[in-house]
């Protein structure tokens, strides 16, 4: 390739770039700003699935009655706590 | 091409850093609300396009190098210097990597390439997908500059054109240097994705732990290139170095080791974050660190920092390097001091036996092996400038310090999926651990009882003893992990009726990450117990006139001819040599010594027999000048097809942990009252 032809090559890439970025688009994504109550959904999923995982543990035989009984005690509470304020910001 | 690739990276330049300025002021501006005369999305759009349009330039650029390579143009400085016309095609392509301009342009392409796909989907999260990607866009201009100013990999050769280049160094002529470097450098470059999440993540105080989830692919695919890199070294090392090991703790090889340390702490320790919402300073920092580990490991490489048999170029670069990490590192302290109050955690750690401290503390022996080997890479530069001598920390230093942190390591490898989460009970934990301690000394036993003593003659011999505790701590650990599917499989089977083989697999589906975890850990008990072999090697070396005999092991070897052969690349000499055992011939190995014709540059070809149990590796060394016998050195290294066998275990593992899992069989939930007790979906099986 001789010089020129590189430079044209150059010339044709910079020209293609160029318009592809700034070409007159009207539709862009976006997304609305994501709240507490997002946050505290996505949370609530978690919880679930660390319950889930308990319970498939304790049935697989490596959690004694006892500590099952006693972590899924404080996983519930931590979910119901989560629940509660979850549905005072959806009456809010 | 010169002119076009020239005017191609200075074109990716501008795009790069119009898409960081345009990138940081739309953001500033998303966050402030502030009127401006552009709308802030067009103004974040137009930046994410130059970054897609970037990717086009700097690949026309990578496209405009290796066309040059192939068609021999010398007026090129670096395809004269790093190419010849007899090299083969495969090769050709090794010449992008093989100097200082190319590698970096590697680099650059490839993180052209991770941008590319970053930039294609934003929209899984808009607002960080806008902020990752100016960030990328940063660590873009960096690299583009010094491709541009410092390190131009078309500058023009000066004088007369040379008829034939100088040819590529002689080490890389090996089919996997042809994707070593790639995958290596595809780990290295890969970090930069999670850590770009992670800082805008930080700098938009991003509520909760999906981001952690979106770079979640983005990180185990890069871990995995980074150990596939790492371990195509360690196997290049093994048949082309020819010293009969893999790993020398060379300052490339810990180069690429600590990031891939933190890296894997960083993957442990976000589900901390995601499960508990613990940890996440730590977390940030952690990756933070290897980002930073990588561009160390790129400065060691490409900059000569130190002195490494691996290190393909030495140049000046290193100052733009060091500036640079400089800079990252007061971005992310700052904006780490500012946002500090967004990294609270929600828990706290309960117990000391527990799952959660099992993380804890595996996060600490990784980083604790981390600054070890850090330590020992940069204490000849510390050396220098405190003493004035350059003081090299040999392998026998290293090997004191490492293999306890990773015998330590492959412990907790099989102790944390048997504590459960929060605290253990004395119960609990008998119940869980019977099992692997029985193995355990089973284990000791039946090696004291086959001759794995630390002991010798009254003496004590490290390298047995710790041979000892590997192979009893892999069988353990290895029967921690199989009792966990075997324990799943049976809640799957007793709940669908299956067969156990058919549990397993949907054990396994249901969550791929656990499992597939499990898998890679499978992985690394057996690449472990291929390391520990390495205590009971044995070597023998002499002169070998015709029909002379060398006995290593149960093998006998036989000289039975001494020949040499040449081509338009290089000429070579080998020897001929018999395998018998028993007395019966079983094959014949020619172990080569080669030079290259355009570099001058000797270069040795092993001749390795492997078998599972071990592997018999003979290196040509060369002649004696007086007597002018070929000179052979053989060597016995048992178990080295386990590690290479345990990568690929570990490789399907990673792939079964990226594949997406069965959703639980009953989604739907009951939401109960605040006092109410919760009742998930117990009978969805393996989450």
């Amino acid at each position: 390739m001789t010089p020129t032809l590189g430079l044209i090559c150059g010339a044709l890439l910079l020209i293609g770039t160029f318009v592809y970025t700034f070409w007159p688009e009207n539709v862009f994504a976006s997304q609305r700003v994501k709240t507490r109550l997002d946050y505290l959904l996505e949370r609530k999923e978690q919880l679930y699935e660390n319950l889930r995982d308990l319970s498939f543990e304790h049935r697989a035989g490596k959690y004694p009655e006892e500590d099952f009984l006693n972590q899924r005690a404080l996983l519930e509470n931590e979910t119901a706590q989560l629940l509660a304020e979850i549905e005072t910001l959806q009456q809010a | 091409m010169a002119t076009f690739g020239s005017f191609a990276l200075i074109i990716a330049l501008a795009l790069a850093a119009y898409n960081l300025l345009a990138g940081a002021v739309a953001l500033r501006l998303l966050a402030t609300g502030q009127p401006a005369p552009i709308s802030p999305e067009r103004l974040a759009d137009t930046a994410r396009r130059a970054g897609i349009a970037g990717f086009v330039a700097i690949s026309g650029a990578a496209f405009a190098l290796i066309w040059s390579v192939f068609t021999n143009d010398f007026s090129i400085t670096y395809i004269m210097e790093h190419s010849n016309r007899a090299l083969p095609g495969m090769y050709k392509f090794s010449a992008l990597w093989s100097g200082q301009e190319g590698s970096l342009l590697l680099w650059a392409w490839l993180l052209g390439i991770y941008g590319f796909v970053l930039r294609l989907t934003h929209k899984r999260d808009v607002t960080l997908y806008a902020y990752a990607g100016a960030i990328l866009a940063a660590v873009q201009v960096f690299f583009l500059a010094i491709l541009n100013f410092a390190a131009p990999p078309f500058a023009l050769f000066r004088g007369a054109i040379p008829e034939d280049g100088n040819g590529l160094n002689p080490l890389l002529q090996y089919p996997e240097m042809v994707i070593h470097p790639p995958m290596l450098y595809l780990g290295y470059v890969g970090f930069c994705i999670p850590f770009c999440f992670a800082l805008g993540a930080l700098m938009m105080r991003y509520p909760g732990e999906k981001w952690i989830r979106i770079t979640r692919v983005w990180t185990m695919v890069t871990w995995l290139f980074l150990t596939c890199g790492i371990f195509l070294g360690m196997h290049w090392a093994y048949a082309v170095l020819g010293w009969g090991g893999y790993w020398g703790w060379d300052p490339v090889e810990n180069a690429s080791f600590m990031p891939w340390l933190t890296g894997t702490a960083f993957l442990h320790s976000v589900m901390m974050q995601e499960k508990k919402g613990m940890m996440k300073s730590w977390n940030v920092w952690l990756i933070f660190t290897t980002f930073l580990l990588t561009l160390l490991g790129t400065l060691l490489t490409r900059a000569g920092l130190v002195s490494s048999v691996h290190a393909f170029a030495q140049s000046s670069i290193g100052t733009w390097f060091v500036i640079f990490m400089g800079i990252v590192l007061a971005v992310c302290i700052f904006t780490y001091i500012y946002q500090r109050s967004h990294l609270k955690s929600e828990h706290r750690v309960e117990s000391l036996v527990s799952r959660e401290s099992s993380f804890l503390f595996n996060n600490l022996v990784l980083l604790a092996a981390c600054f070890v080997i850090l330590w020992g890479t940069l204490f000849p530069v510390l050396s220098e400038y405190v003493v004035g001598n350059k003081v090299t920390m040999g392998a026998p230093w290293y090997n004191t310090v490492a293999i306890p942190i990773g015998l330590f390591l492959l412990l907790l490898t099989g102790v944390g999926p048997l504590l459960p989460w929060r605290s253990t009970s004395m119960k609990s934990i008998r119940r869980n651990f019977i099992l692997p301690v029985a193995v355990l000394w089973g284990t000791v036993i039946i090696c004291l009882a086959f001759g794995v003593r630390p002991w010798k003659d009254g003496a004590f011999d490290s390298g047995d003893f710790y041979a000892l505790v590997a192979f009893s701590l892999s069988t353990s650990v290895l029967s921690a992990i199989l009792s966990e599917f075997v324990r799943g499989a049976g809640v799957i089977s007793k709940q669908t009726g299956r067969n156990f083989f058919t549990a397993v697999w949907l054990l396994t589906r249901r969550n791929t990450r656990r499992y597939g975890g499990y898998i890679i850990h499978i992985g690394v008990v057996i690449v472990v117990v291929g390391l520990a072999g390495a205590a009971f090697n044995k070597n023998v070396e002499s002169e070998m006139a015709l029909h002379d005999k060398m006995v290593i092991g149960t093998y006998t070897l036989e000289n039975v001819g001494f020949t040499q052969d040449s081509n338009l690349n290089y000429n070579s000499e080998f020897a001929q040599l018999d395998v018998y055992k028993d007395g019966k011939k079983l094959f014949q190995m020619t172990p080569e010594k080669r030079v290259y014709l355009a570099s001058q540059q000797p270069q040795t070809m092993v001749a390795i027999h492997s078998v599972p149990g071990w592997d018999l590796y003979i290196v040509y060394e060369g002649t004696n000048a007086s007597t002018g016998q070929p000179i052979i050195k053989a060597f016995l290294n048992p178990l080295v097809s386990w590690i290479w066998a345990g990568v690929v275990i570990l490789v399907f593992g990673t792939f079964v942990a990226l594949f997406p899992s069965l959703l639980p069989s009953t989604a739907a939930l009951r939401v109960p009252a605040r006092s109410a007790p919760v009742e998930p979906a117990l009978t969805g099986g393996a989450q």
